[in-house]
């Protein structure tokens, strides 16, 4: 499955990457490098079985306890 | 350099809205709490979305040239700026992940019922990320063909379905506390139609500059009132099992059975599902991906589309424990968790820019 994940990380970098450094677009590289590999680095956890906390459940406790749902 | 070159006209922001509040709410119907009442809520939830529409309106017409994002700039400056619009970028990136939620539920329990959620996510989201890639004008090229197709299923199954309703589903009229009425119409006013706040990042690229509220409030209408009689055929055909189940709408379109001939609808119900979440989440990933160009100053969107994508699958897959806890959310905390988004934000940012007399240009009025 890791080995799965990779390949289509790796997909997507090698469509995007060669196109920026050719237009010599680092900025674009710098930001586009950082969100795939928040991407990368969060799928790899995901598919290790690691428990992420519920986001939505999260905010919909703090909207309950603040205005007392 | 533009970040986005194309433009689109009234008539296909009006389908491009009419397809994003459709939404979800297609096969989850707005108003739920309100029972066999869902469709008097609806209606008063569009007054209420019109009204909430008018203040984020004005904002998009005092700068009509501009998405959220510049505006928060000029208004706020710079650095409060990016904050409001990083806040913004939240809300559209989170909304998606909740349309994404449901959409990956319902086909999961629904259709494909031994194909794992994310595979399910990551073909939805390649399509989607395909169609921001081409631009705004092949988005709203799409929205015109599939969702008039949606409209008229959609009443077309509302008269397919009347030899199985019931008129006496809906009565009593107004059983329910008048609070909990409100607060449903309040919840439909925020989900889905006060939601069409992530058009402020749309507007600019109007070729009419005429005025957004026409077009909005067109949309609201179109929109609600196909969602009310929606609403309706559920409470008629279902009458007070609705509540039972996740998703009426499918269930109520299966009882259609003409003459044994025409029956089994449910899956035309179920693709045009994929037809307006396929048009929510576009809209969604493109207001994500140019809003975070234009804080970050990138010359294109375009490099940040698949990864925004990735990351609204990661959001969709852990975001929420069960359907139950979704649908609480949405019916409870939801109302009220949109409300900054929707009204707050966009009226303090309207009243700051009249305060500074902004923009020094003029622009027009609602």
């Amino acid at each position: 499955m890791i080995a799965l994940l990779l390949l289509g990380f790796g997909i997507v970098a090698l469509i995007q990457i060669p196109g920026l450094v050719k237009k010599q677009w680092w900025w674009e590289l710098i930001i586009f490098t950082i969100l795939w590999l928040s991407g990368l680095i969060l799928s790899v956890l995901l598919v290790l079985g690691v428990k992420f906390p519920e986001t939505t459940t999260i905010i919909g406790n703090m909207v309950s306890k603040l205005f007392g749902i | 350099m533009a970040l986005e070159a194309g433009r689109i006209s009234r008539f296909q922001v009006i389908m491009l809205m009419v397809g994003f509040i459709f939404g979800t709410s297609v096969i989850v119907s707005p108003a739920r709490s309100a029972g066999h009442d869902a469709w008097i809520a609806n209606l008063i939830g569009i007054m209420e979305a019109l009204l909430i529409a008018g203040v984020f309106c004005a904002l998009a017409n005092q700068f009509k040239d501009k998405t959220l994002v510049e505006i928060n700039d000029l208004v706020y400056g710079r650095i409060l700026g990016k904050a409001f619009s990083l806040i913004f970028i939240w809300y559209l990136f989170h909304l998606s992940a909740l349309v994404l939620t449901v959409f990956s539920r319902f086909f999961v329990t629904e259709i494909y019922l031994a194909t794992p959620k994310t595979v399910i996510l990551i073909v939805f989201i390649a399509v989607c990320a395909s169609t921001v890639g081409r631009g705004l004008e092949v988005l709203a090229r799409c929205s015109m063909v599939l969702i008039s197709l949606c409209i008229l299923v959609i009443i077309n199954d509302a008269f397919l379905a009347i030899p199985t309703m019931d008129i006496k589903n809906l009565l009593p009229i107004v059983d329910i506390p008048v609070e909990k009425l409100l607060w449903a119409a309040h919840s439909a006013a925020t989900f889905p139609f006060a939601e069409t706040v992530a058009f402020t990042m749309i507007f600019a690229f109007m070729n009419n500059h005429k005025g957004r509220y026409a077009p909005l409030a067109m949309a609201i209408l179109i929109a609600g009132l196909t969602l009310t009689l929606a609403v309706a055929r559920n409470s008629l055909v279902l009458g007070s099992m609705e509540s039972a189940f996740e998703y009426p709408t499918y269930l109520a379109i299966q009882m259609i059975d003409i003459g044994d001939t025409l029956s089994r609808l449910e899956v035309v119900v179920a693709i045009f599902f994929i037809f307006s979440g396929f048009i929510k989440v576009s809209v969604l990933l493109y207001g994500t991906v140019l809003g975070l160009a234009q804080v970050f100053k990138l010359r294109s969107y375009r490099p940040v589309i698949i990864p925004v994508g990735i990351l609204m699958i990661i959001l969709a897959l852990t975001n929420v424990g069960s359907s139950t806890e979704l649908y609480a959310f949405v019916n409870n905390e939801f109302p009220i968790y949109s409300l900054p988004w929707v009204f707050g934000i966009p009226l303090l940012t309207l009243i700051v820019a009249k305060l500074r007399k902004l923009p020094q240009t003029g622009g027009d009025q609602l």
